[in-house]
């Protein structure tokens, strides 16, 4: 069987087709603020309100969307209850891998996540993108070493963002 | 690009977070070649870079698998 291709950006259009509510984290949110690490799966938070479960489910199902990592035969209804009474799911598509987080250490919930985020145009689609500080923190608090390497680089990126503006050339009048 | 963005990462401030990043080990000029993308393109080439070393990885298990049967063969 062929290996999916475009993995990041095949999830992100199935997101944006069912108009998801999510903000992209982890990885994927730090190679689009600018990082040039390396990342294979998409990480998204999603709000969690009846709504777009169900579009959540919806698209999952459309791309047969199985637990990641999970014993071979473990029973797995996938619908929005299912999605609603768990929290943080990782998943495997027919497009590629789809972290589903709940909440994000160190952020919170969907509200919490979504507020400061910053929105960008992806394949025809707008996303919310998760603020580099809040993604700064998140990393710091996962922790893991993949995490903490991260954040030399993020953090250049972060300080670059508020150096002042070059200065215009003088007036000639 | 602002001219001063770009002066930050190749030319790092003593005590700047790009600094302690280049001491840290990290290639800005791999920052900067990402910045000057748009998001949509930074998303491309994350996706090529996954491309090209999931083939990669294929390629050696098909040479892996062609090896073992050449070694049957004798």
């Amino acid at each position: 069987m062929p290996l999916p291709t475009r993995i990041i950006e095949a999830p992100l259009r199935l997101l944006g087709e069912y108009n998801v509510d999510c903000v992209i984290v982890g990885g994927v949110a730090a190679a689009i603020h600018g990082s040039s690490l390396l990342t294979s799966d998409l990480d998204v938070c999603y709000a969690r309100d009846a709504a777009n479960l169900r579009r959540l489910a919806e698209a999952l199902q459309s791309v047969h969307a199985r637990l990641r990592n999970a014993p071979e035969g473990l029973p797995f209804i996938l619908d929005a209850e299912t999605l609603r009474r768990g929290l943080n799911f990782t998943f495997a598509t027919d497009i590629g891998d789809l972290d589903l987080l709940g909440e994000v250490r160190g952020i919170g919930h969907y509200e919490a996540v979504v507020t400061d985020s910053v929105t960008v145009e992806l394949f025809g689609h707008s996303f919310a993108v998760i603020d580099i500080g809040k993604l700064i923190i998140a990393k710091r608090a996962a922790g893991r070493p993949k995490d903490l390497v991260a954040l030399p680089e993020l953090e250049a990126i972060q300080e670059a963002q508020v150096i002042p503006n070059d200065s215009e050339p003088e007036s000639q009048n | 690009m602002r001219a001063s963005i770009e002066d930050y990462f190749l030319h790092p401030p003593a005590g700047s977070a790009a600094a302690r990043a280049t001491q840290f080990g990290i290639d800005l000029t791999l920052t900067l070649g990402n910045l000057r993308l748009t998001p949509e393109e930074r998303i491309r080439k994350l996706d090529g870079f996954i491309e090209s070393v999931n083939n990669l990885k294929n390629s050696i298990r098909v040479k892996g698998t062609a090896d073992a049967i050449a070694d049957q063969d004798h």
